[in-house]
This record gives structure tokens, sequence and C-alpha cells, in this order.
């Protein structure tokens, strides 16, 4: 059993890296951390960087997950392997680049790219944010699947997520008491679907809203509220087609003993109770 | 000085009974208590009624508020008149009307009609609305004023109501526990600028925004927060250029605690909204500010 602790860090590709911190700093409203020449890092809560924008291929992405020690590297390895993934360690100069101790790297069934990072590196500035979003933190990721069955079992049975909810056969999974950190999107390809930030409250939501109207941002969904997890939430749209996503008051799950997921309809109110619809090709049937 | 209970109605006249009819029906979501040739009553909560819409002159708005008793429905008279305005007793068939025992009636100095009503219809049978708009009750009323000194006088000197917070000259009164239940809008005309009843609560303000979008209905300011009182809202066009609005949240006045001298906004878009929203109403925005 792979044990995800957290979700650490997003690393996009970009043919414009100028106009994706543009986006990033001045929309999105995340600090910059450091800045290189062909990449860089932001920062949207106490860790040192949770997103990394670099000059390459956008189709070129991965998400980290945090484990605990080196030692669960090596036994996730072997069971990767053993299960016919093909799984590489990171060379100490790729530790460095991604401010890691450690780090596997390995598709999932459907092909998202997935990296296993030791003692990712928190900062002991505070977050400083460019403008008032009020964000909170890197909190979630979606990914594509092209079987949301078989990828369910991955995520559940070789690493620790359990099911919160479903929509549809869109499976949400939680590692810890947060709702969900990893949901799963059936669509036809692999990829990052959405990057989510927690916002401190529903007035942030609803204030962004207005802001990135403004700034004719293509808002594709909200601002709504998730019945799943009951966050308010507003998606909209980054550089190369990634959607973000703000949302404030997620469902946290304490009891895992007497918590039982519940089935939603893949329809617009099994996404939001308020009557918002979505525009985003992978919340639509 | 006149103890406000509560407010219990607001009259308005229309040309158009049936479209107002169909429009507090179908689009507010209030239940119709009883509907006759020349007016119709609607339920919002407990009492009998809060809203009438009256066959007649869109300008002919009235604001109903309850006061204790007898003696009090009389000294109220002798402080309006001593404050100089003019008083209208009650008839029998105002009273039938209104379904009260007795009242008075007067218009304040800044043009809206104020009947001081005794013994209003309480309702045995509880609200039903007509669809789910979340509605808990009728929460209060934003008014227009000709003369804004001379209805915050009114307001605090005669009708005992506290100034909460001012945002430019426009005055929030509160008359029992919460930030406000009226609120005085410079104008260029008399009379009431929103009726306001309060929801549950975020998702149904959320929820009624949609709902009113789908339905193409036009909203005039929100969904929002205001920030002096911290209460959301949507307004929206009513009929004959009335706007309605939903309510929720907001800072409530205990009592028992110290109360803090009232605060004074800018009169500028940003303290009408703290989420920016949209707004079509030139009594919340400044002048030369973009709309």
């Amino acid at each position: 059993m792979i044990n995800l602790r957290d979700v650490s860090y997003c690393r996009l590709g970009t043919r414009d890296l100028e106009g994706a911190i543009v986006f990033t700093t001045e929309i999105l409203g995340l600090e910059i951390a450091e800045r290189h020449k062909k990449a860089v890092y932001f920062r949207s809560d106490a860790r040192t960087h949770t997103l990394c924008y670099f000059e390459g291929d956008p189709a070129d992405q991965a998400v980290a997950f945090e484990v605990a020690a080196a030692a669960d590297l090596d036994q996730a390895g072997a069971e990767l392997e053993r299960l016919g993934h093909s799984v590489r360690r990171g060379t100490a100069q790729e530790c460095e680049l991604r401010k890691v101790r450690d780090m596997v790297a390995f598709r999932d069934p459907t092909g998202n790219p997935i990296e296993l990072v030791v003692r990712p590196e928190y900062s002991g500035r505070r977050y400083f944010a460019p403008r008032d979003a009020g964000i909170t933190g890197f909190s979630h990721v979606g990914l594509c699947t092209t079987d949301p069955r078989r990828d369910e079992q991955f995520w559940t049975r070789v690493c620790n997520a359990r099911v919160s909810d479903r929509i549809g056969d869109a499976p949400l999974l939680r590692i810890d008491e947060v709702h969900h950190t990893i949901a799963l999107f059936p669509t036809d390809r692999a990829g990052i679907q959405h990057i989510n930030h927690q916002v401190e409250s529903a007035d942030d939501i609803q204030r962004s809203y207005r802001f990135l109207r403004e700034r004719q941002v293509d808002i594709v969904f909200g601002p709504g509220r998730h019945p799943t997890s009951s966050a308010k939430f507003l998606y909209f749209q980054g550089p190369d087609g990634m959607v973000f996503e703000y949302s404030s008051g997620v469902r946290s799950i304490a009891d895992e003993l007497l918590y039982r997921e519940r089935q939603f309809p893949f329809e617009p109110k099994g996404f939001c109770q308020w009557g918002a619809k979505p525009k985003i090709a992978e919340f639509r049937s | 000085m006149i103890s406000v209970e509560q407010l219990r109605y607001v009259r308005l006249g229309t040309p158009d009974l049936e479209r107002a009819v169909a429009f507090a029906r179908r689009i507010v979501g209030l239940e119709l208590v009883g509907q006759d040739d020349d007016q119709a009553w609607f339920r919002s909560d407990y009492r009998d009624h809060t809203l009438v819409f009256v066959a007649g002159d869109p300008a002919d708005q009235t604001l109903g508020i309850e006061v204790r008793d007898p003696a009090s429905l009389e000294s109220a008279r002798a402080d309006l008149e001593a404050a100089g305005l003019v008083v209208m007793a009650g008839d029998e068939a105002g009273r039938r009307a209104r379904k009260v025992k007795d009242y008075i009636s007067f218009i304040s100095p800044g043009g809206l009609r104020i009947d001081l009503v005794l013994r209003p219809l309480h309702s045995g049978w509880r609200y039903f609305p007509t669809r789910d708009a979340g509605i808990t009750g009728f929460h209060g009323v934003a008014i227009r004023s000709t003369d804004i000194k001379g209805d915050e006088r009114l307001w605090t000197a005669v009708l005992s109501g506290l100034v909460s917070d001012w945002v430019g000259e426009a005055a929030y009164i509160r008359t029992d526990d919460r930030h406000h239940r009226i609120s005085l809008h410079p104008s260029t005309t008399g009379g009431l600028l929103e009726v306001q009843f309060e929801i549950e609560g975020l998702d149904q303000l959320m929820q009624n925004a949609y709902w009113l979008r789908a339905a193409q209905w036009k909203l005039l300011h929100g969904p929002g927060r205001q920030p002096a009182s911290g209460q959301i809202f949507l307004t929206f066009q009513g009929v004959d250029d009335m706007a309605f609005s939903y309510v929720a949240e907001g800072d409530r006045f205990a009592p028992d605690q110290p109360q803090r001298l009232p605060r004074q906004f800018a009169h500028a878009r940003s303290s009408f909204c703290s989420w920016s929203s949209e707004c079509a109403m030139i009594e919340y925005a400044a002048e030369g500010e973009p709309t």
C-alpha cells in the first residue's frame, strides 16, 4: 500500500512562460517564490512551492504526492513495478528542481505522470499574496481518467485513497480528513483536469467572481456550491486550457468508520446545488 | 417618543393587479392569502400578511408599523402633530383593508405614507410558500426620501429608532436587535425603494440568483454583501419600478451590550457591496463611478 500523505505540487509545461507568470500572479494570486530562466515556482501556503510552470510542452504535466520516508519510496517502487508500471527514481538534479529530498516518478493507469516525494521543502517565511484572493493553500487536483473503475481501484487499492462520494462514475477521493484531494473525471485523455486552491470564505469566491469577470477571464463554472463536499466554488480557465478552482468550506470527514460515500447524478445538479451549469467538458455528459 | 413594535406590511398601488399577483407568487414566492377586486394580500411569515398590492396609482405606497396599545396610538398622534405632521385617523374601510383594529396615517417629511396600526391580524396557519425561495419573513424596507434630514429625525427622535451606520447621507435605522430594518436614501421622489424579505441563508440567496437569471428576470443589485450590516442581499426588479430583495445573515445588536457609535461610510459603490456586484440602482452608486 502506497501511503499518500498530502498533495505537494503540480508541474506544468508551457510555451509561454511570461503569460503563465502574468496569469498566476495577477489573476490566480500566487506569490513568485523563485524565478529561473526556464522555470518559475509559485507559493500558495507555508510550503516553498506548490506550483511550477516550466518552459516546455503543455502536455508535460505532473502531480506530486508526499510520502513519509525514503523507505516508502522503495516499497512503492517495488509494488508499482510488480503491477507493471515503469518506475523511475529521481536523480539528484531532479530532486533539487522539485525541492524534495527523494522521489520516484511513474504513470497511473490512465497515463497521468505522478511523483512520490519525500520531505518537500517548507518556507520559513509566510506566503504573501500579490492580490487579495484569500488563498489559504493548494488543496486538490482533478485528474483525467480513461477508465474510472480501473483508476478508482488503483488509487484505493494500490494507494491509500478512500472514496468520499461519486458523481456518476467520477470518484472524489480522500487521503486524509479533507473530503477530497484527488478527483477522477472520465475523459479520453491523460492530464491534470483542474487545480484547486482553497480560499478563506464564500466572500472571497464572490469577490473573485467579480474580479475575474472584470478582467474577462473565462469563468467556466460557478459561483456555486458542491452538494458533495459542501464547498463553495468558482472555476476559471488558465493558460493552455488548464482549469483552476477556488473553493471554500470543504467538508471534513472525521469518522472513517461511520462515513459512507454517496452517489450523485452526473448532471449539473450533481455538481452544483445553487443552479450553476458547468462549461467544463469533463463535467458534462 | 413612539415605540415601534415591528414592521407589519407594505401596501403598494399597481395599475395591473393581476400582473402584480403573478409576480408576488411566481417570482417572489409569497403565499396569496386573499384577493378581491381591489387588492391582494400576501403572507411571508407568522403575520397574516406583509405585502398588499392595491389596484391604483403605483406612487401610492404605504409602510405599516405596529404600536403597542391604544394609549401608544393616542400619544403617537400627539407626538406626530407636535413634530408638525398632519395625522389622519383611520376609517372603517381602511381598517378592513389593513386587517387591524385601529390605525392612524401620516406622510413622512421625505414623502412616504406611514400607518401606525393596532392589533394587526396574526396568522394561526403557518406560511406556505408558492415556490421554495427560502423566505423566513418580511425583513424591512429601503426608503427614498426627499428630505433625508427630516426623515432621519422622524425615525430617531419621533419613532425611537437608532442610526446604526451612514453611507454618505443615507442612514441605516434599527428598531430592534437587527443592524437595520429601515434604510433612508436621498432621492428626488418620496416613497419605497426596496421591499426586503429575509431568507434562510447563502444557499437560498445563490439559488434564487440562478433561478431569477434562468427566468430572465432583471437583477438590480447583487448577489452581494452589505459592508455596513454584513447582510447578504439579492435585489431584483419588482412591478411598477419597485425593487424587491432577499436578505440573510447580518450583524445583530445584543440589547444588553454597550451600543457602539454609528459609523460613517463613504458614498461609494464599494460601501454598498463588498463583493463589488453589478448595480443598476442609482441610489447605491456614487456619481461618476463606472457601472
